[in-house]
């Protein structure tokens, strides 16, 4: 009973870490069509602001010593911040673009991203002391979870709650909703197309960044790159879940995290190495049954 | 004092030219109809107006500024609605939610968000099968109520020019009957300019106002609906009798 | 017949005229003797082999394939288990099937099959990749590349996993490496003015009328990925042979990306494009390591951070997406008198 409910919880942290990357991802290429592949070395440039600016080998945490309520929202605020300068610097330019040459502009960004932190804090991990207490292990029903855990649970489905509200209920998130489906026609109806895209941009950089901090305080490293590994299956869920559909993307994020735990538990000792390997394996599967994903949404399908 | 002015629009996609040195101009009030064949480049005109489509060449002035080129969301907060070919209601959205997303330019001085609302109501008065599926996908309605969802959410941006491209695509006569009702009884109400896009000539007929007959790009005939339908000009021009 | 027969005569310029160029590097390299130098063209020459061999697949069809690099891993593996000798083979890979333990082919044998193992597997993989849409394609190429990387990276008794596989053969004169670009050329601009290849870029400008006109655009899409995926696989092995050592990480994001951005700045939907991209990339990335190592100037010497090559080469590589998004040389070949031309299939009557 007490591996059943560990093996749960593994998976749904696992799944809300997938499920939240799919969600930066998605509400991008919402109103966008452009696949953000410079998502993951946001995550890694979140946590190397906390270190900045030290270089050493074990980093002196700088921002990383703050108390949490001040360390959380600085941290979402560098990734929202670069992100929105990489809208304001790169992506603006290619509005008129198509999503092909989007793709690649965000792959080549990425890659500045990540070699910029490169220089600045050399290739190799550092091992970061991030709010050390949450490792705990906490009681749930006689199984020993770390407290870490509950709180991914608790913070993603926090922020699900708050982002269906916010995108239900405000203004904001109504246009953001509107050009999502069809962006000329909300245009000509007087929604700013900026600020729905910064604001999207704002969003899935706070996304991103929180993503960073779980890693962070999962793993202890700093890494450039720590954002790849979850980057990769994000991208996968949100093409699963079907382009376009933020409830997809994060169904498909969760079902990501527990396959992959299941594969865990289930594969023989030999083979769970290549667990990963298996999990991609299984996507395909899903592809040939459903090319176009769990969740279609609208407007995505290609022409032909 | 015209409230929409072309000079010399000329509008091309990559090596098709779509529309030839265009220039004509539309006076408050009035009701212009915009007809011809397939391919004349009505729609392409009404997309360079709206902002959707840069021309290539010329000038599109509106309340007496320039808006050739200009964002779609600028020229709309300007006063210029369109209604886009299809009917494209945000299928996910509310028939409600569809129509506020016209309320954001509205300055947020005091009691704007009153104002929104009697506007609403306004628009709930003249469609009131919107007011009875309001809480309803936008994507479930038929699409006679489609139009008159998508008229009513340009409304509800205060314009004073609506432009609409083929209001009747895809409605039975008498759906269209109604559709043309509404319009006209909302253009003497808020005093509103209208610029349709028609492909059947004859409903402009009925309609009266004034119409051009576009083909291949190019303004063929320019006057008085009823007159123009009368005349032997108007048929040859539309299907092109005596060219090639 | 006589159709395609002159449509060859009419384009046979481009792939003789890019094979001279790539001649001249070559004798280059022997006038100037300098081994370092050598190695560099066959550098070159390598990334000759997988760019075009991109463009194969991305440029024709207009899907961006960000795994191919993965083909390129499989070829270079298969080509150190045919040809390391069989005593070392058992030492680093001891799970090696026994008929594969004891081969060792020559090397140019040991490419041809490489190829065809890549080739087999691009086949098996397009098949499936082909039903999805431009950008799910696209994602799952790179879920691909993760796939290929994982599976070599860990399965240690036939791969080593992420030790180094020695042992592979050097070949350090440039000739083979030419004739490889050479024939990835001419591969390329065979299938570019086939009936296939012709069919594939009329699916990636006009869908609609393609598949309208009896285009089977998912099968033409599968022949461009399987030959595309065989060319990596030829560069792959001889990738190996140029430096006798194999880790799956050299065939992951870095050499994806430095694939993809030659592509692009030449332009991803021309031939030539794709071998001047290689060409102009490489020198700057060659200027860029220099300044890493150092130049000196007066007393002092200069060297740029490590990590600035990288950031350079994505820098160039949006500028140009920016300001010019079809390339270099955007959709046009070179033409005898060195004068743009349209691609073939373009004027036709």
């Amino acid at each position: 009973m007490a591996g059943l409910l560990q093996t749960l919880f593994d998976a749904l942290s696992l799944g809300s870490l997938y499920a939240l990357g799919a969600l930066g991802i998605a509400l991008i290429f919402g109103v966008m069509r452009l696949v953000n592949f410079a998502h993951g070395d946001v995550i890694s440039f979140s946590v190397f602001a906390l270190l900045w600016p030290s270089i050493d080998a074990v980093a002196v945490v700088f921002a990383g010593n703050l108390p949490w309520f001040l360390l959380v929202p600085f941290t979402l605020t560098m990734g929202a911040g670069l992100a929105v300068a990489s809208e304001l610097l790169v992506f603006r330019r290619f509005r008129r673009a198509n999503p092909a040459t989007m793709m690649i502009a965000s792959f080549a960004l990425g890659f500045v991203i990540r070699y910029f932190l490169l220089m600045l804090f050399s290739s190799r991990p550092k091992s970061i002391s991030l709010l050390p207490a949450l490792s705990q292990p906490v009681e749930v029903f006689g199984a020993r979870i770390p407290l870490l855990q509950v709180i991914i649970i608790g913070a993603t489905l926090l922020i699900l709650v708050g982002l269906t509200s916010f995108l239900k209920r405000t203004r904001y998130g109504l246009e953001m909703r509107a050009a999502a489906e069809n962006f000329t026609m909300a245009r000509m109806l007087g929604v700013r197309a900026n600020r729905v895209i910064m604001g999207a941009f704002a969003l899935s950089g706070a996304l991103a960044a929180a993503i960073g901090l779980i890693l962070a305080a999962q793993t202890g490293t700093a890494d450039i790159q720590m954002g790849g590994a979850v980057m990769l299956m994000a991208f996968i869920a949100t093409v699963i879940g079907g382009l376009g559909s933020l409830p997809g993307a994060v169904l498909a994020g969760f079902l990501l995290g527990a396959a992959s735990v299941v594969m865990q538990v289930v594969l023989p000792a030999e083979a769970r190495v290549f667990r990963d390997a298996f999990v991609y394996g299984a996507v395909i599967v899903v592809l040939i049954w459903r090319p176009q994903g769990l969740l279609s949404a609208r407007g995505t399908k290609e022409r032909v | 004092m015209s409230l929409l002015a072309l000079s010399n629009v000329t509008i091309r996609y990559g090596r098709l030219t779509a529309v030839r040195n265009v220039t004509w101009a539309i006076t408050e009030g009035e009701t212009l109809f915009i007809t011809g064949p397939n391919g004349a480049g009505k729609s392409s005109l009404l997309k360079a107006i709206a902002g959707v489509v840069p021309p290539a060449g010329g000038r599109i002035d509106f309340g007496g500024r320039d808006i050739t080129g200009q964002a779609p969301e600028t020229i709309a907060r300007m006063g210029l609605s369109m209604v886009p070919e299809g009917r494209e209601v945000f299928g996910s959205l509310t028939v409600e939610e569809n129509l506020l997303l016209g309320t954001g330019m509205h300055a947020r001085t005091r009691g704007w968000r009153a104002r929104a609302a009697s506007e609403l109501e306004a628009i709930y008065t003249t469609f009131p099968m919107l007011k009875d599926r309001r809480a309803g996908q936008a994507g479930l309605l038929s699409g006679g109520q489609q139009q008159m969802l998508v008229i009513g959410r340009a409304l509800m941006t205060n314009p004073a020019l609506i432009a609409i491209d083929e209001p009747s695509l895809g409605l039975a006569p008498n759906i269209i009957d109604q559709v043309y009702e509404r319009l006209i009884a909302l253009q003497a109400q808020r005093s509103l300019t209208l610029l349709i896009v028609e492909q059947s000539a004859t409903r402009a007929m009925l309609v009266g106002g004034r119409m051009m007959l576009m083909r291949g790009g190019e303004v063929l005939l320019d006057g008085d609906a009823r007159a123009m339908g009368q005349s032997e000009a108007m048929q040859s021009a539309y299907f092109g009798y005596g060219e090639h | 017949m006589a159709k395609r027969a002159s449509i060859a005569r009419r384009t046979i310029a481009t792939p003789v005229i890019l094979c001279v160029i790539l001649l001249g590097l070559a004798l280059l390299a022997l006038w100037t003797g300098s081994k370092p130098f050598n190695q560099t063209i066959i550098e070159i020459f390598l990334r000759v082999i997988l760019v075009v061999g991109l463009y194969i697949f991305v440029g024709n069809s207009g899907v961006i394939s960000f795994g191919h690099i993965g083909f390129t891993c499989l070829g270079a593996y298969a080509a150190a288990w045919l040809t390391i000798p069989p005593m070392m083979k058992g030492i680093s890979m001891p799970g090696l099937p026994d008929w594969l333990m004891q081969t060792q082919l020559p090397y140019w044998a040991a490419a041809g099959l490489a190829a065809l193992f890549a080739a087999v597997f691009a086949a098996i993989f397009g098949r499936i990749l082909m039903r999805l849409s431009g950008i799910a394609a696209s994602i799952a190429t790179f879920a691909m590349l993760a796939m290929i990387i994982t599976i070599y990276s860990n399965w240690e008794s036939v791969t080593a996993a992420t030790s180094s596989v020695i042992g592979i053969p050097i070949v350090r004169t440039i000739w083979p490496y030419l004739i490889g670009a050479v024939l990835t050329v001419f591969v390329a601009w065979g299938h570019a003015i086939s009936r296939s290849g012709l069919a594939l870029r009329a699916a990636r400008d006009e869908p609609t009328a393609a598949a309208a006109s009896g285009v089977d655009i998912a099968c033409e899409r599968l022949i461009a990925f399987t030959l595309s995926g065989g060319v990596m696989g030829l560069g792959g092995a001889l990738f190996a042979h140029s430096i006798g050592v194999v880790t799956p990480d050299t065939f992951y994001l870095g050499l994806t990306f430095t694939t993809l951005s030659m592509l692009v700045v030449g332009g991803m939907g021309s031939l030539s494009g794709a071998v001047l991209g290689v060409v102009i990339l490489s020198s700057l990335i060659q200027v860029l390591r220099w300044l890493e190592k150092g130049v000196q100037i007066g007393d002092s010497t200069l060297a740029i951070p490590n990590g600035l090559q990288e950031i350079a080469l994505g820098v160039v590589m949006i500028l140009i997406l920016v300001f010019r998004p079809a390339g270099i040389m955007g959709n046009s070949e070179l033409h005898w008198p060195l004068a743009r031309a349209e691609e073939p299939g373009h004027g036709d009557t």
